[in-house]
């Protein structure tokens, strides 16, 4: 008679691989964590006028040479001496590409009134920039 | 008769059951270790900021940021501020410090897109006079249909 012995099976749990599983955890916390991303319009302001002596000289300049944008409290935009109205993001590049055209050098000015929104400012100011600009001044007063 | 030692060959192994144990240390020593900025006394969401086409990105690490509410309050370095009169330099203040401490400053603005132009006009001055002059205005890119 053949008598059959009963094996002991060892009870384990296999460890090799949560090596690999920790590694893949990090690696992939590290590639998904986000950081706070810098990103915005880019403008160096003019120095400060400090005292009398130092002061710069006072050059006026025409129409053909600079171009003001006066920027209303209710969002309407004055081009130099024109009337005031509301102009779109389009209708804004063909007029800077206009001033463009009659001076490649022409100096834009924007003179915000101090109850007007931060964002039409941008607005003006983004037009510029996509239109490779680099004659920008911001009025501060 | 002489005795034959046979030489035993061992296996080169290098144990590896503790891997397991350094990766998740290494895992736990970043996630108690991380330390996230939390201490902003207000925020201005992202939401808030305004609309542009001509976004670049800005080195982080030469960058100090200004937040501006919407009812004009000014937030630099944890700090709220008002500019109400001449005699708030506050900011400038601070900005010639940071200035000296690193002269490729720049200063982002993070400013709710309702904000009106007033208060913005007299940071900027305030930023003239410490000579901190570059600027950047942060916004968030027009989302194409």
């Amino acid at each position: 008679m053949k008598i059959t012995r009963k094996r002991k099976y060892k009870a384990t749990i296999p460890t090799a691989s949560t090596g690999d599983i920790a590694f893949l955890l990090i690696i992939f916390f590290m590639s998904t964590t986000k950081f706070d991303v810098k990103e915005g319009i880019k403008l160096v302001l003019p120095k400060a006028v400090e005292s009398q002596e130092n002061k710069t000289q006072t050059i006026t300049l025409t129409e053909k040479e600079m171009t003001r944008f006066q920027i209303l409290p209710d969002g309407q935009i004055a081009v130099n001496r024109e009337a005031p109205r509301y102009i779109e993001s389009e209708e804004l590049d063909t007029i800077i590409q206009q001033k463009v055209q009659i001076n490649p050098d022409m100096i834009f000015k924007i003179i915000t009134d101090r109850d007007a929104k931060y964002n039409d400012m941008i607005r003006v100011v983004d037009r510029l920039k996509a239109a490779k600009i680099e004659k920008i001044s911001l009025s501060t007063s | 008769m002489a005795k034959l030692s046979v030489k035993k060959r061992r296996d080169a192994t290098i144990p590896q059951a503790s891997t397991s144990d350094i990766a998740f240390l290494l895992l736990l020593f970043f996630m108690v270790t991380t330390v996230f900025v939390q201490e902003k006394k207000f925020w201005v969401e992202r939401e808030r900021w305004p609309f542009a086409e001509s976004i670049e990105r800005i080195p982080r690490n030469h960058t100090s940021t200004i937040y501006v509410m919407r009812d004009e309050t000014i937030l630099l370095d944890d700090i709220p501020t008002r500019i109400e009169s001449s005699e708030d330099v506050f900011v400038s203040q601070t900005l010639i410090r940071k200035k000296a401490e690193d002269p490729e400053l720049i200063v982002c603005f993070r400013t709710d897109r309702e904000t009106k132009y007033g208060v913005m006009s007299d940071v900027m001055r305030q930023l003239q006079d410490a000579n901190a002059l570059v600027v950047a205005f942060e916004a968030q890119p027009i989302l194409k249909k």
